[in-house]
């Protein structure tokens, strides 16, 4: 059997409330701003949803080409375009039966859908758009991403919750470190600010209210006063490629893929369970090689709800012991962006791997005893730059995932 | 405006075309349009006009002449010509 490849990590691309580039998303993580707002009044008004993290998004492309996407696949060409930009990957001159797409969505093409069905439900009729199938499958996105650079390599879309972009990055670091591809855009995008799938997500009576003085700092990770999650949208894009391709072609290596857990807790179709993430927390530190103490900075899943956060801060304990690895939830700024936070998240991972900038848990003022972790509360840290850093999923139907990143 | 330019029209629209140098004549397929994209197309063309297309009709047409013959013998039938 031939000898795992190392897998880099040679572009991201990022679609997201604080920015639409890495460098605009990393300075947005620096200063600790936040991107979440109040939503419109109406929409408020009547899905009971009174804050989110949106984008306001005039589409980078032609008019033609933007109305046959739906807003998730805008999102996710746009940062993949990105990611193979910054890759420098002339795809022209590859062998693109070499490169593929791993992509991860929790809701898919979300406003597709219901336009149909407000068509059908709201006005009574019943002729929905010949495209609506192809532009809200959950595959949509990255088949978009496929279609548009002719990456004709292997093909796969997660969707597991929260942790569905997350699963890509990690099957897709396995996928080239077997040898079956070359390299793979890989990541994930979510669109679902919109009324129905607001409406759903108030009725599980999970989302944060407005925070009445500052409703941007209505999303409080590890908080004694947080009061659940704040959803988000947008889309992160790696371009992850053998590391003796991208050394020969002497691309710009960000870091190295090189730790994978995927575990399912069995337990409960929401709440989390310490000893699901604990496996999966092993499993991706156990798949790079690392002991606990090469860890140099998490970057939790952190939601903001009562459970989740303690559960997740226990896992953590367990893992690190006392060891005073830092731990942020960057979720207080760029909201929760499902099926997209895990790529997202390891982007935002990348500050503290690459620069020893730690992104804080912006607005954690009181933190919660029951979530004894070292906090990066309100502002950045600076490191020096660890060796390796990690970042956690766990999603809704029990699935944990988590990536090591790791430097030269 | 004739039914023709209306399908000239929304066609420049919806493929970047210019209905200027649109031949009515020319085979669909020639022109790059694939049969999803036509499919999308019709349902705008229906809304349009008002009128609705049969599958089996959809299938006869080949080219945009053959498609203002349908739409034309629609609205006639619907007595809206």
């Amino acid at each position: 059997m031939a000898a795992r490849r190392r897998v880099a990590i040679t572009g991201i691309g990022i679609v997201s409330p604080l920015g639409q580039s890495l460098a605009a998303f990393h300075a947005a993580l620096e200063a600790g701003r936040s991107g979440i707002a109040r939503l419109p009044e109406a929409l408020a008004a009547r899905t009971g949803v009174q804050v989110a993290a949106s984008i306001d998004w005039t589409p980078p492309m032609a008019p033609g080409e933007a109305a046959n996407l739906d807003r998730v696949a805008q999102f996710a060409l746009v940062s993949a375009g990105q990611a193979l930009e910054a890759s420098g990957l002339e795809l022209q001159a590859a062998d693109r039966e070499r490169i593929g797409v791993y992509w991860g969505t929790g809701m898919g093409g979300a406003s597709t859908l219901e336009t149909a069905y407000e068509r059908v439900y709201g006005k009574n009729d019943w002729r929905a758009r010949p495209l609506t199938v192809v532009m809200a499958m959950n595959n949509a996105a990255g088949s978009g991403i496929a279609l548009k650079h002719g990456l004709r390599g292997p093909f796969a879309n997660f969707s597991t919750a929260c942790s569905s972009s997350a699963m890509a990055l990690g099957e897709a670091m396995r996928t080239i470190a077997a040898g079956r591809a070359d390299a793979i855009v890989a990541g994930g995008a979510e669109a679902l600010l919109l009324p129905a799938s607001l409406a759903a997500w108030f009725a599980l009576r999970t989302l944060a209210p407005a925070d009445a003085a500052d409703p941007a700092a209505s999303c409080k990770p590890f908080d004694k006063r947080r009061a659940g999650l704040v959803l988000g949208e947008g889309a992160a894009a790696f371009v992850l490629e053998d590391e003796a391709l991208a050394r020969a072609r002497g691309a710009r290596i960000h870091a190295y893929l090189t730790g994978y857990g995927n575990t399912c807790d069995a337990t409960h179709i929401s709440r989390p369970d310490r000893q699901g993430q604990v496996r999966a927390i092993r499993e991706a530190l156990g798949e790079a090689g690392l002991s606990a103490e090469a860890i140099g900075y998490i970057n939790a899943h952190g939601t903001a709800t009562a459970v989740g956060d303690v559960v997740e801060a226990e896992a953590i304990r367990e893992v690190f012991g006392d060891a005073p690895v830092p731990v942020s939830s960057t979720k207080s700024m760029h909201g929760h962006l499902l099926g997209g936070a895990g790529a997202l998240e390891l982007a935002a991972a990348l500050l503290a791997l690459e620069r020893g900038i730690i992104p804080p848990t912006a607005h954690l003022e009181a933190p919660d005893p029951a979530c004894p972790i070292r906090h990066v509360p309100q502002r950045a840290e600076r490191i020096p730059a660890p060796a390796a850093v990690m970042s956690n999923s766990f999603a809704f139907g029990g699935s944990n995932v988590v990536l090591v990143a790791e430097r030269d | 405006m004739s039914t023709l330019d209306r399908i000239k029209d929304l066609a420049a629209k919806e493929f970047s075309i210019d209905p200027a140098g649109l031949d009515p004549a020319a085979p669909l397929d020639k022109l790059g349009i694939d049969s999803l994209s036509f499919i999308e197309f019709m349902f705008k063309i229906e809304e349009e006009f008002g009128v609705s297309v049969s599958d089996e009709d959809l299938r006869s047409i080949k080219t945009f002449a053959d498609l203002e013959r349908h739409i034309g013998a629609a609205l006639a039938a619907a007595g809206k010509s």
